[in-house]
């Protein structure tokens, strides 16, 4: 009889809920055509990878925290060995006016900026502090992990996070143990009020420790690879007709001494580099809306403990144009050059220009409270 | 929040708490429900101008217990305050934007002069953001009437941007023809708190790079959506400008949903009381600011309609029931006929909700002081014979349960204190 109760109550508690979530929903479409000079890519009429779908479902919870589930999938490249379709967002996140907790499979934190390139992954090895178990076969395997963070937010704008994560290893796909620590610290300007910041943006480190399996160490710490990111993003002219910023993400990769040659891309994670990127970047907005953008940007990576001098260059510039609410015509050139070892690993330079229309969507639906970053809940007391 | 609005909002908490409503007839529940009715706004004597001072805000307001939302308030209040005035009063209103935002005030069914009448860019330019301005005007034609925002009027109104606007006739007809000491003012509104946030947030937005534009000297009308003539919309148009209605940059619209409605910016269970004794009239100006319709009915009573939109009523006649539409106002006189807790609500019941739920929303009562307090014990008059074993079942064969000595603990388990009224949610 009791069971029954209980199970009554169950069913009457799901019956009467009375919370129908906020619904987010975004979506980013990338259609290219690729036309790839001295490359062992071939080239592409259509070029869909990077579009992606992500949805949010969020709501109160009874002690004024918030929760938000979120799910995500990516169409990835082709020859990825990912399948037609990756789930590169699942996760939940709670969160109150100064704490956030994360959940799942997202973002990892090695990269720390968002750069001005067509795709997520134009310039990946030189944005990101690259996962040392992946076989480089494809980048979401960088980009992505199960991650779990804590994040405590001081003053608005200060972010000290603290994150574990469960990178894809490739040869042991079914190992699912936490095998990166990291901590990252950033100074960032909430999204309402950044354009008009005289000039620091954000500014931000991050600091990770992939345990790897080193020979020859029994000391998780020894036997890691540990990197450190530096990243900022500068108003150069804040303004809201003309706008100009930089961004520069800079990456010490201490990697292992023993590695002084590249056989494989683990090799190539794992070995000493240090690396550079940014991109200077020009919108004009018409109307209160993004009317052209152009940017241009640069990359260079050195690894000096290879036996051979072996450094990688990369050059790319872009331009959007607004045809419409959500649509951009876009043009990307891109010149990468490697030598010495990298070379061997991903050929000595290639030239690619690329034709897209993009479309990128993001509403929420349902709204029921205001985001913390909203102007409301900044500037006139937040509303729990 | 800093430690003196914590504070201040710890007392008007424990206020409510208090006296609300267990002790309807104390003398505490009147203090408490003064704090509910519109604020008379004070004024300085200039020479023969009376001279009264408006400021608008951001303010976090609270309709009910436990909701909160950011909105616009005249001097953080919501109504904003009662300007009252004598027919024929010189009337200077300085008024004060210390928002982002740009705002006029309209002078609902004053006879101001043309340029004072707050319509933005067909009597004045808005009044920008830290800005000022000084309306003047003689207060006429008498009766009830109000005061409200007219720049963005579809959000900045429901935000909160209203106030009650009383101009007195010394031979009130009304006054004479149905004696009365005491009224009250009830200012109606609806509103979709989801909409104010959103279209808050993005005027905020707009307007800091609007005001930075301005100050640059580059902000054009196109920018603005604001054009000296047609000829200079259509010229435009012709260029290649595309208006914000346009499908291709407007999809469908979201209009507001109200999900609040309030009686002087409250909502029930914090609506206000309406007290009365035996024999006694009130008047009660009924304002509707907000977008929705109010079929206000009061129980119990008929009362006399004797103005509509401030004008007295030549012929005054009886109803239970109005429809108060949007921009109406109606006065009506209450006679105390019938003691007791009457509630005044609005008939559409969907108005009678706080976010969705019933009862909420527009649910207010008229309280007689003279009601004895015994008349407040539910077991006493009680005609259920579950709570008053004088009704009968407590002498019957097998119903043991129901004795008058076996029933105090379970009613008190299941309702509390043996007195109305009580608060109701719905759960």
């Amino acid at each position: 009889m009791k069971k029954l109760i209980y199970l009554s109550l169950l069913i009457t508690g799901l019956a009467n809920a009375q919370i129908t979530p906020e619904f987010e929903i975004g979506a980013k479409g990338v259609f290219s055509g690729n036309l790839n000079f001295n490359s062992e890519e071939s080239n592409a009429v259509s070029d869909f990878s990077d579009t992606q779908l992500l949805m949010g479902l969020s709501q109160k919870l009874y002690n004024n925290w918030r929760a938000q589930f979120v799910l995500g999938l990516q169409f990835p490249d082709a020859n990825s060995n990912l399948g037609d379709v990756f789930y590169n967002n699942i996760f939940i996140r709670l969160e109150d006016k100064k704490n956030i907790v994360k959940v799942g499979r997202t973002i990892a934190q090695t990269n720390l900026n968002e750069f001005p390139t067509l795709r997520d992954d134009d310039a990946q090895q030189f944005t990101y502090a690259l996962n040392p178990f992946s076989d480089g076969v494809n980048t979401e395997r960088d980009q992505y992990a199960n991650v779990l963070e804590y994040t405590h937010i001081f003053k608005q704008r200060f972010y000290v996070s603290l994150h574990g994560e469960n990178f894809y290893d490739s040869r042991e796909p079914d190992d699912f143990r936490l095998n990166s620590t990291g901590l990252t610290l950033m100074y960032r300007i909430p999204e309402s009020q950044r354009w008009n910041r005289n000039v620091i943006q954000e500014v931000g480190f991050s600091y990770n420790n992939y345990f790897t399996d080193r020979q020859g160490y029994s000391n998780d710490f020894d036997a890691s690879v540990k990197n450190l990111l530096f990243s900022t993003t500068l108003n150069l002219k804040p303004d809201p007709i003309n706008f100009i910023d930089f961004r520069l993400q800079a990456i010490q990769n201490f990697g292992w001494d023993e590695v002084n040659m590249l056989n494989d891309y683990f090799d190539y994670t794992r070995t000493e580099s240090s690396t550079v990127f940014g991109t200077f970047r020009y919108l004009k907005q018409k109307l209160e809306r993004p009317h052209y953008q152009i940017s241009i940007g640069g990359g260079y990576k050195s690894l000096p403990n290879l036996e051979v001098d072996s450094n990688q260059l990369l050059l790319i510039a872009n331009g959007f144009y607004r045809i419409g609410e959500n649509f951009d015509l876009g043009v990307q050139y891109r010149y990468t050059e490697n030598s010495g070892f990298t070379e061997n690993l991903f050929g000595k330079n290639e030239h690619r220009i690329q034709l897209a229309v993009v479309y990128s969507f993001s509403k929420i639906f349902n709204k029921q409270f205001g985001d913390r970053e909203d102007l409301l809940n900044l500037e006139h007391n937040y509303i729990k | 929040m800093d430690r003196r609005d914590f504070l201040a909002t710890g007392a008007v908490s424990t206020a409510g708490v208090l006296f609300f409503p267990g002790n309807l007839l104390a003398k505490e529940a009147k203090m408490s429900n003064k704090k509910k009715l519109v604020q008379t706004l004070p004024y300085k004597m200039d020479g023969e101008w009376k001279e009264f001072e408006l400021y608008i805000d951001i303010h976090t307001h609270e309709p009910a217990p436990g909701f909160k939302y950011h909105t616009l308030a005249f001097n953080d209040m919501i109504p904003g305050p009662e300007i009252r005035v004598n027919a024929g009063d010189k009337v200077r209103v300085k008024f004060i934007n210390k928002t982002d935002l740009n705002h006029t005030i309209h002078w609902h069914g004053v006879y101001v002069p043309w340029r004072m009448d707050g319509v933005p860019f067909v009597t004045q330019l808005p009044v920008m953001p830290k800005n000022e301005f000084i309306y003047e005007f003689v207060a006429e034609p008498e009766g009830t009437h109000f005061y409200h925002c007219h720049w963005g009027t579809l959000m900045h109104m429901q935000a909160g941007m209203f106030g009650s606007l009383i101009v007195e006739n010394p031979n009130d007809p009304i006054k004479k023809k149905f004696p009365y000491e005491r009224e009250y003012t009830l200012v109606y509104s609806s509103h979709d708190t989801n909409y104010i946030r959103e279209e808050m947030n993005g005027m905020l937005e707009r307007m800091k790079q609007r005001s930075y534009l301005m100050k640059e000297g580059r902000f054009n009308s196109e920018q603005w959506a604001v054009f000296d003539n047609k000829e200079q919309f259509v010229s435009s148009m012709e260029n290649g400008y595309q208006p914000p209605y346009v499908t291709n940059r407007r999809s469908n619209s979201d209009l507001p949903q109200a999900n609040w409605f309030t009686v002087n910016g409250k909502s029930y269970p914090s609506t206000p009381y309406l007290f009365i004794k035996s024999g006694e009239n009130i008047r009660i100006r009924l304002i509707n600011a907000g977008a929705e319709t109010h079929h206000l009915h009061l129980h119990g009573h008929d009362f006399w309609m004797v103005a509509d939109d401030g004008v007295p009523l030549e012929h005054p006649f009886k109803r239970n029931t109005v429809p108060l539409t949007p921009g109406k106002t109606f006065d009506i006189i209450v006679e105390g006929t019938n003691r007791g807790i009457w509630t005044f609500h609005d008939h559409d019941t969907r108005k009678v909700t706080n976010n969705g739920l019933y009862p909420g929303g527009n649910l207010l009562a008229l309280v007689y002081e003279d009601l004895p307090a015994d008349e407040l014990i539910i077991s006493k008059h009680s005609g259920n014979p579950m709570y008053n074993s004088n009704a009968g079942m407590g002498d019957m064969k097998g119903m043991d349960a129901m004795k008058n000595e076996n029933m105090g603990t379970m009613n008190k388990m299941m309702f509390g204190e043996d007195k109305l009224p009580k608060i109701a949610l719905d759960e």
